[in-house]
């Protein structure tokens, strides 16, 4: 294919990635003047990657993360999520990419306030469709990976942030996504906590998960394998981390 | 279908999470909706009540009772009928002798807002009736102290009367009236009976606030002996009363000597045509009703509203955290909808206890002597619960809708 790219020693390809974004561009209209938030990005991703995407703020960060998480569609370009192009998809099709295939986890945790803990984990797999027992199982089995199911019935304000973090997390864990995408997860955490949540996070790329972390800090990229540097809405650089030079946190 | 059902649990739990959250602001939203449903059952069983009184007072007439009069009962043309000639005692004669399918006739005359004394005690406004020995069984008059008049009484004017229940209880307080002279108009007759209980409505119609006497007798005193008449005709069996109602209109006009053409110049009436006239008023005070209870119910609506799009506001973040985790529109939608009809279903199901104790109270304390009570009937549950279903879903669809229509990346940056 004309737009297949060689990182490290891997060649990307629609077919063979998770996520494989050919010649993206974001267009938005401000008034009178158009903004060019992507200009024709390609990127992809393989299975059971761990990826940071850095870049200072403007640079298109935000709204690459919002075309990877299914959140928005790209005004020109080919979004293709395991082989399927989705970038003309409607509202509802995009919604149930979100709840099947991704696993969001935010800076601000996201949780539904009113909720617990268990409810907010349950919440994904209700707009799939699971029965109550089979989902309230699956929500507890979520919350003991990251060793909260003692607190499965308190609310989020009842919470310490790392703990919020980890229901986030255990939400996003739930529907076994092929994604999970992390917006500055650690940025509303004191270093110590934010330690601890990227300990899980290598924890779960360990189990075969595919990571995504969006990040202005190089700290938390140095965890990832891999690191995509965005500016000015395009790829700056995309690099493999050999493993002696990544952040150690066991 | 399961998919809906999971949807409606979910907003079911949403909802109830929002309203424990804010309970002051649902229970004054909800406010307009409980006096609306307040409103509208508590006039529906007015309404109910007051025909339930009615058909109960008519019926003393019989439905298998016909009344001849020189004009009909109901909406007829006033001044057209007024010239009609006077029905007679002969018009009367002629039907007894023509008549197969009558089991009996009557000739009774009324006059209206005559004074009645026993002693220094008054009562006014009572309508006195002149009757003959049929009247007792086409007007089912029963008796209730006494007895009816003997047919010498009646052939010879004697000065006799027979006096309804609600006479008696205001003039004799109950004490024992027979035999005692009471005067009607200043004339004096003899009180020989006191007639049965009718209950009812005003008791306008009924034998309650009449006295009744020898048709002679009630010419003596009332005088215009050539006043037009009613003539009341019972059919003999109940199930062919239409062909009675055919016989009688049939015979009078041939005894009237009316050419095929030309229309009758009397009117056959029946407990029907009160029947016609009340539902005619009903039919005026639902329509009111309607009107005012649509007006509390719209405004109640309005506020319902103005709260899901307020309740819509202040969690367009959470509505992004739910589409974001895969909520799709119509699941929003269904949650905003489920939310917004639960607080009518609540706020409904409280206006019904509300009206139901509220008609208990009046009943049994406003209403205590009144023969008009306000009858909650079992179908107001369902008017009540249904109305509340549709105004949740109405007032909340816009809501709700423009929830569903909210773009994840904007509504997860919205703080």
């Amino acid at each position: 294919m004309e737009h297949d790219i060689v990182i490290g020693d891997i060649e990307h390809t629609p077919e063979n990635s998770v996520i494989f974004l050919d010649q993206i561009q974001k267009i938005y209209k401000m008034g009178e003047e158009y903004v060019y938030a992507l200009r024709g990005l390609t990127i992809g991703i393989q299975k059971n990657e761990y990826v940071a995407t850095m870049g200072p703020s403007g640079s298109g960060k935000s709204t690459l993360m919002n075309i990877i998480g299914c959140l928005d569609t790209p005004t020109t370009g080919s979004y293709y999520f395991n082989g399927t192009n989705v970038a003309g998809l409607d509202d509802n099709d995009l919604a149930e990419i979100r709840n099947r295939e991704i696993g969001f986890v935010f800076q601000t945790f996201n949780l539904l306030p009113r909720s617990d803990a268990l409810h907010n984990v349950e919440l994904p797999l209700i707009y799939a469709g699971v029965g109550k027992e089979e989902r309230t199982e699956r929500a507890y089995q979520a919350l003991e990976h990251v060793q909260l199911a003692d607190r499965a019935s308190h609310k989020p304000n009842e919470l310490s942030g790392g703990q919020r973090q980890r229901v986030a997390i255990a939400r996003a864990l739930v529907t076994r996504p092929s994604i999970i995408l992390a917006d500055e997860p650690t940025g509303n955490l004191d270093s110590k906590t934010g330690e601890d949540i990227m300990r899980l996070f290598a924890e779960l790329h360990d189990q075969g998960n595919t990571i995504i972390v969006v990040t202005h800090e190089e700290d938390i990229a140095r965890h990832a394998g891999r690191i995509i540097r965005i500016k000015d809405g395009l790829v700056e650089r995309d690099e493999m981390i050999p493993k002696e030079k990544r952040a150690l946190v066991h | 279908m399961a998919r809906i059902f999971q949807d409606t649990v979910e907003g079911i739990s949403m909802a109830r999470s929002a309203l424990r959250a804010n309970p002051l602001r649902s229970v004054l939203t909800m406010l307009g909706i409980i006096i609306g449903i307040v409103t509208v059952t508590l006039m529906s069983a007015f309404i109910t009540g007051l025909n339930d009184m009615f058909h109960e007072t008519t019926s003393f007439m019989g439905t298998d009772v016909y009344y001849l009069d020189k004009q009909s009962w109901s909406g007829g043309n006033w001044a057209a009928e007024r010239n009609r000639p006077n029905v007679t005692q002969e018009d009367a004669r002629q039907l007894r002798r023509r008549m197969t399918t009558a089991r009996a006739i009557s000739v009774s005359a009324g006059q209206w807002n005559i004074d009645i004394k026993n002693g220094t005690n008054m009562l006014q406004g009572i309508e006195a009736v002149g009757v003959d020995a049929d009247y007792e069984i086409t007007n089912s008059i029963g008796i209730e102290k006494g007895r009816f008049f003997a047919t010498q009484e009646l052939q010879s004017a004697r000065p006799v009367c027979i006096i309804g229940y609600d006479v008696w209880d205001n003039l004799f307080h109950k004490g024992d009236p027979i035999g005692q002279t009471i005067r009607a108009k200043g004339y004096p007759m003899e009180v020989i009976g006191v007639a049965k209980k009718v209950g009812g409505m005003f008791g306008l119609f009924s034998i309650d606030h009449q006295i009744v006497m020898p048709l002679a007798t009630f010419f003596n005193a009332f005088g215009d002996p050539y006043r037009s008449l009613t003539i009341g005709i019972k059919a003999k069996n109940v199930l062919t009363k239409e062909d009675t109602k055919d016989e009688a209109d049939y015979q009078m006009r041939v005894e009237r000597g009316l050419e095929p053409t030309d229309n009758d110049n009397f009117a056959i009436n029946s407990e029907g045509e009160f029947d016609t006239q009340f539902d005619k008023l009903t039919s005026t005070l639902n329509l009111i009703g309607l009107v005012i209870t649509s007006l509390s119910l719209l405004v109640g609506g309005i506020g319902i509203m103005n709260i899901m799009f307020v309740s819509v506001k202040e969690r367009t973040h959470e509505i992004g955290i739910r589409k974001a985790i895969g909520a799709r529109r119509r699941m929003v939608l269904m949650q905003f909808l489920t939310e917004a009809t639960m607080l009518c279903l609540i706020a409904g199901a409280i206006g019904l206890a509300l009206s139901y104790s509220a008609s208990a109270i009046i009943n049994s304390n406003m209403l205590k002597d009144s023969s008009v009570h306000i009858n909650f009937t079992f179908s107001l549950i369902f008017l009540g619960l249904g109305l509340s279903l549709a105004i949740g879903v109405l007032s909340g669809l816009l809501p709700a809708w423009m929830a569903s229509k909210l773009d994840p990346v904007d509504a997860l940056r919205y703080e």
